[in-house]
């Protein structure tokens, strides 16, 4: 998406809105400066009419100033019902005098034609609209016998046509300011459907980068227009393949919990291999002095010393094997148990292997996970620490985490390593390479448990490795069980 | 009061000429009772009523027993040249032109209103003007209704000149209106700041149209005066016409037809008066024609 923090099914119906208002801003403008020529021309016709009637009766008064006569007419025609209603008509002679008007108490006889009337007619204009007072003002020279003989003044009630123009303006605005209103809903909608798909995809997307990678329903795919069924189509390939590699990364997983017991098995097998020379021994003894009391004894005590040492190499090695098959927490059994596994490889190795174990109760994480972290960090350290060197190993735990650290005597570790160690840039399983496969699936089972690795150099010029599972809580903690 | 037309009632002064305005056929007078009797109407009075009129004309031609034909004009000098050019059978006219035309005028009729065939003149201005005589009112615009009319114009003429004014140099302009009612419309509008009217017509549409008559005020009442008559010319005063038309006239209160028109009229009757009842007016046309020093 944009960087704009505004959804796109908001931004298109503002969009919409935008383009209504500026059409619709146009088109009222349009509409009533139209009625304004209109109602212009109406009043200007309106007016016509008027005068020109006016002067038709009043032209036998006005040549003989008679007051009575053009007051008379005039006082009828004020009556006279129509659109635009005389408000007030003033006659004049030629002189600019008034002979009558239908106001007398406002215009008298004999006095000069307001102002308001003359100054409103400018550039020979017949008609003058003063909109704040809602009024026309309209003139016409009386002709007699090709003379002028007066000037007839006419102020019109023009309110009917600016109340007649207002309610135009809110119809128009009332009308566009629905019809926006509602095509900026349907924008809104149908932005909406269109963007729907979108929607399926980004969830899916970030379904994926927490490693939960789902395939778009076949239903839903059926459903999806054809140039979104193609990002469907696209992102299910990619889904099978993210799901095949991370099947495959399971599977390696499970072959490098092999793969650290065969690397053990040497170690084991000199550690089973060892009693078996004395086992051997005790019983040529017992065959050829068995009925002896004391050496039947002490040859039995032998025996039975040397296969409780392979009972428990071979135990530790099935345990390890085994581990997966069950979700139980961690014991301090199993640690010392991996002493006992790690033992004969360290040996083999002629590394010494401190162990500094501090657990007293469970610690509610699976202990395959664990150990296999245990086994791969400790194997990796023996492998890089020298010869009558020391590798040392804490395991502690408290409410909070579970705490690990090697720190080994060795060179420290390669970049590769530590890069592959700490998970950064997400680096892929080093598949067919052969190396490194253990620190990357210790790594990756630290990041399943939400755990943090550290690597530091060790007090000793080595390399020490930490790493921390926090204990999980309440339903995380069910959801591991 | 009496069962009035509610009908708008126009000014019979200018409005009437056109329901009745054919022109009089100059012919000799139609003695066969067959000929229409000729009847003019001037403005003196209230409105041209339609139908007034057509009662009027119908409650004549019952009484008479022969065809009716009312004329009218615009102004008073109209119908009075008509009758004394006999070209009118009789004519309902201002106390001033008979008065002015009494050698060849002579009486049909009085009206009778209020018990008494007398009226007065009143000088009128508009409801807030304070003042309390004709003296104070110099300078307004002042609205005359007729030229020929005795309450719309002589009577004000000749208190002015007994004032030594004339209308011309007491008032600031004059003009008419050629109608008693219009008189009140110019003054209620503000048109003119005073004026000259009946005063029968003043107090009949004080019931009848208050809310014209409400924004005007009666300044001065003159003394009262002969009743606008109905005149014949003097050549037919004792023509079997004319005693028919003033037997139905007199008769008018006992026909029911002629009560509907009185009652619309506002009038008790007709009856017989003399011609001195009309020397209020001459002594006014007197002074009326007096130089003012």
């Amino acid at each position: 998406m944009s960087g704009s923090k505004v959804p796109i099914t908001i931004r298109v119906p503002l969009v919409v809105t935008g383009f209504m208002v500026v059409v619709s801003v146009f088109a009222s403008e349009r509409v009533l400066t139209r009625l304004d020529q209109t109602h212009t021309t109406q009043v200007q016709q309106l007016s016509d009419a008027h005068l020109e009637g006016l002067a038709l009766a009043l032209v036998d008064g006005m040549v003989r100033e008679d007051i009575w006569q053009v007051f008379d007419v005039l006082d009828r025609s004020q009556r006279r019902p129509a659109r635009v209603r005389p408000t007030q008509t003033i006659v004049s002679g030629a002189d600019g005098v008034v002979i009558a008007s239908s106001a007398p108490a406002e215009v008298p006889s004999q006095a000069v034609v307001p102002q308001a009337y003359l100054a409103a007619f400018v550039n020979g204009q017949t008609m003058a609209i003063v909109a704040d007072r809602q009024v026309a003002l309209a003139k016409r020279d009386v002709m007699f016998e090709g003379r002028s003989i007066g000037t007839i003044y006419a102020s019109l009630d023009i309110a009917p046509l600016i109340a007649e123009r207002r309610e135009v303006l809110w119809t128009l605005m009332l009308t566009n300011a629905l019809l926006t209103l509602t095509l900026a809903v349907l924008a809104s909608v149908i932005v909406g459907r269109m963007m729907r798909p979108i929607g399926v995809l980004t969830d899916h997307l970030e379904r994926s980068e927490a490693n939960r990678v789902e395939v778009i329903p076949e239903r839903v795919l059926a459903k999806t227009r054809p140039e979104y069924r193609r990002a469907f189509t696209a992102y299910n390939a990619l889904a099978k393949a993210m799901a095949e590699r991370q099947s495959l990364a399971a599977q390696l997983a499970e072959e490098e919990r092999l793969a650290s017991l065969g690397r053990l098995a040497s170690g084991m097998a000199h550690e089973i291999n060892n009693p078996l020379g004395g086992l051997f021994n005790a019983i040529d003894t017992l065959k050829r002095h068995g009925a002896e009391p004391v050496v039947r004894a002490k040859s039995l005590d032998l025996i039975e010393r040397g296969l409780k040492g392979i009972r428990d190499v071979v135990r530790s090695a099935l345990m390890t094997y085994r581990a997966d098959r069950d979700g139980r927490a961690l014991k301090p059994e199993d640690v010392n148990d991996l002493e006992l596994l790690m033992a004969p490889e360290a040996r083999r190795r002629g590394v010494f292997l401190a162990w500094n174990t501090e657990l007293r109760d469970e610690v509610p994480i699976p202990a395959s996970a664990l150990r296999q972290i245990v086994l791969n960090l400790v194997l990796n350290a023996c492998q890089a620490t020298p010869r009558d060197a020391c590798v040392r190993v804490t395991v502690t735990a408290d409410d909070q985490a579970f705490e690990l650290a090697v720190e080994d005597e060795g060179m420290g570790l390669p970049r590769a390593a530590i890069e592959m160690l700490s998970g950064r840039g997400g680096v892929p399983a080093p598949i067919g390479d052969g190396t490194g496969l253990g620190l990357w699936m210790t790594s990756r089972l630290v990041q399943e448990h939400n755990g943090t690795v550290a690597i530091e150099k060790g007090n000793r010029g080595g390399t020490k490795v930490s790493v921390r599972l926090p204990i999980p809580t309440g339903e995380a903690l069910r959801d591991v069980a | 009061m009496v069962g009035a037309s509610t009908i708008d009632r126009r000014t019979w002064l200018c409005g009437a000429s056109s329901c009745a305005g054919t022109a009089v056929i100059s012919s000799s007078h139609a003695e066969a009772d067959d000929a229409p009797l000729r009847f003019g109407l001037t403005p003196v009075f209230l409105t041209s009523d339609l139908a007034l009129l057509a009662d009027l004309k119908a409650y004549l031609e019952l009484a008479t027993k022969r065809p009716v034909r009312l004329v009218s004009r615009r102004t008073y000098q109209e119908i009075t040249a008509l009758l004394v050019s006999r070209q009118l059978d009789a004519a309902w006219i201002c106390g001033y032109p008979f008065v002015a035309y009494r050698n060849e005028l002579d009486l049909v009729a009085v009206p009778v209103w209020q018990g008494q065939p007398l009226y007065q003149s009143y000088v009128i201005a508009g409801q807030s003007v304070a003042a309390t005589g004709l003296k104070e009112l110099g300078g307004t615009v002042h609205a005359f209704s007729d030229p020929d009319s005795n309450s719309g114009y002589l009577v004000t003429r000749a208190t002015l000149v007994e004032l030594g004014a004339t209308p011309q140099t007491h008032f600031k302009q004059t003009f008419f209106t050629y109608g008693h009612r219009n008189v009140i419309r110019a003054v209620a509008a503000g048109l003119a700041g005073s004026g000259s009217v009946d005063g029968y017509v003043y107090e009949v549409l004080r019931e009848t149209e208050p809310e014209l008559v409400r924004s005007t005020r009666v300044i001065t009442r003159s003394e009262w005066l002969g009743f606008p008559p109905i005149a014949c010319p003097a050549a037919e005063a004792g023509s079997p016409t004319t005693a028919r038309l003033r037997e139905a006239l007199i008769g008018m209160s006992q026909n029911e037809g002629g009560r509907k028109v009185l009652a619309m009229l506002r009038l008790d009757g007709f009856r017989s008066e003399p011609a001195a009842l009309f020397d209020g007016i001459a002594a006014k046309m007197r002074i009326a024609r007096r130089v003012p020093e």
